[in-house]
């Protein structure tokens, strides 16, 4: 290799490099900041867009996410990349769709010649697009997403256009799984402290029925779940209308370290 | 669990048609498997969630308490919605 070439390949690469490191750091500052996983998306979406952008062509983004059990999650750049990912939701079919459920690329260069979704073709030509790129992202939470991307130009991503779609999901999938994990575990964290409170109520009730009635502890608990399902009201509602009508206690402080 | 075989509910004639009602609401619901196990835990459930997912998948029996605990937050955590 002449030394040439070897300099223009370092300076190509370190530009490529320091914009990656940039995009990583942008994606840190968004899971630090973001309230939950559609912020996240919504502010993603717009950074990936702003990214592949240039010139006249000016690209939309979505990004779909589904986990199981969980009502899907989809985010966008702005109103055009919304209304076709809501499109193909609605239709059950398009190039996202099968990208997602393929996890391999799907590109459609020109949607006015592709015959493969015919529904969501039109619509996305109707509203002034005339390519799509869809790009699976890989994440190792149990979860799928695809980074749907949308150009009012034929043969909007080139080859390189479509090498740095890839190079920027492959990081953004890296931050959307930190982001799950972190969303996950804040929701089992709410989930498990909600539980707590509810146990603390429930055995102070328990405790009052095997008092008044002389009976063991599970004999008072099925007393307890019969009275609930009888009138048709939650548990933790019966057992704390127990305890406040004998202590007149309305709140039950639990303390545990966080 | 000493004082289950004495204590009311349903009974265990209807044991198997009561798992698969739990299975089926199980499956149609939102929540996973952790989330009901909070749910029941929380509502002073004392099967652990290897027993539940047990349970729900036909492999043991629970005591009947359990089994009512279990069915109450079902219905509950289906009630709002989660």
């Amino acid at each position: 290799m002449s030394e040439d070439i070897e300099f223009r390949e370092s300076l190509y690469s370190r530009g490529r490099a320091e914009s990656l490191e940039d995009f990583v750091l942008q994606l840190q500052d968004l899971i630090l900041d973001s309230s939950d996983v559609r912020d996240f998306l919504t502010d993603m979406a717009a950074i990936i867009a702003t990214r592949l952008s240039h010139g006249g062509n000016h690209i939309s983004c979505g990004i779909t996410v589904i986990r199981d059990k969980r009502p899907i999650t989809v985010a966008s750049s702005d109103a055009r990349a919304r209304s076709l990912d809501e499109l193909q939701n609605t239709f059950g079919h398009g190039p996202c769709l099968t990208a997602l459920k393929s996890e391999t690329a799907v590109y459609v260069p020109d949607l006015a010649a592709d015959r493969r979704w015919p529904k969501c073709t039109t619509a996305a030509r109707g509203a002034g697009i005339s390519s799509i790129l869809a790009m699976p992202m890989h994440l190792r939470s149990p979860a799928q997403s695809v980074v749907n991307l949308y150009s009012p130009h034929k043969h909007g991503f080139s080859h390189h256009g479509i090498d740095a779609a890839e190079s920027l999901t492959g990081t953004a999938a890296k931050a959307l799984d930190i982001a799950l994990n972190i969303a996950h575990l804040r929701d089992a964290r709410d989930d498990l402290a909600a539980a707590l409170e509810s146990r603390t109520v429930i055995d102070t009730a328990i405790g009052a029925i095997m008092a008044q009635n002389r009976c063991s502890h599970d004999a008072a608990f099925q007393i307890l779940v019969k009275t609930s399902s009888h009138r048709n009201i939650k548990l933790r509602e019966v057992a704390a209308s127990i305890v406040s009508s004998i202590s007149g206690e309305r709140e039950f402080p639990t303390t545990y370290e966080e | 669990m000493i004082n289950d075989a004495a204590s009311e509910g349903p009974q265990p004639a209807f044991g198997a048609d009561q798992r698969q009602l739990a299975a089926a609401q199980f499956q149609s619901a939102n929540v996973t498997l952790p989330e009901l196990w909070t749910y029941y835990y929380g509502i002073g459930g004392n099967a652990d969630e290897l027993a539940l997912d047990a349970y729900l998948n036909g492999m043991v029996e629970l005591p009947p308490l359990q089994v009512n605990l279990l069915h109450a937050a079902l219905k509950e955590i289906t009630a709002d919605g989660l």
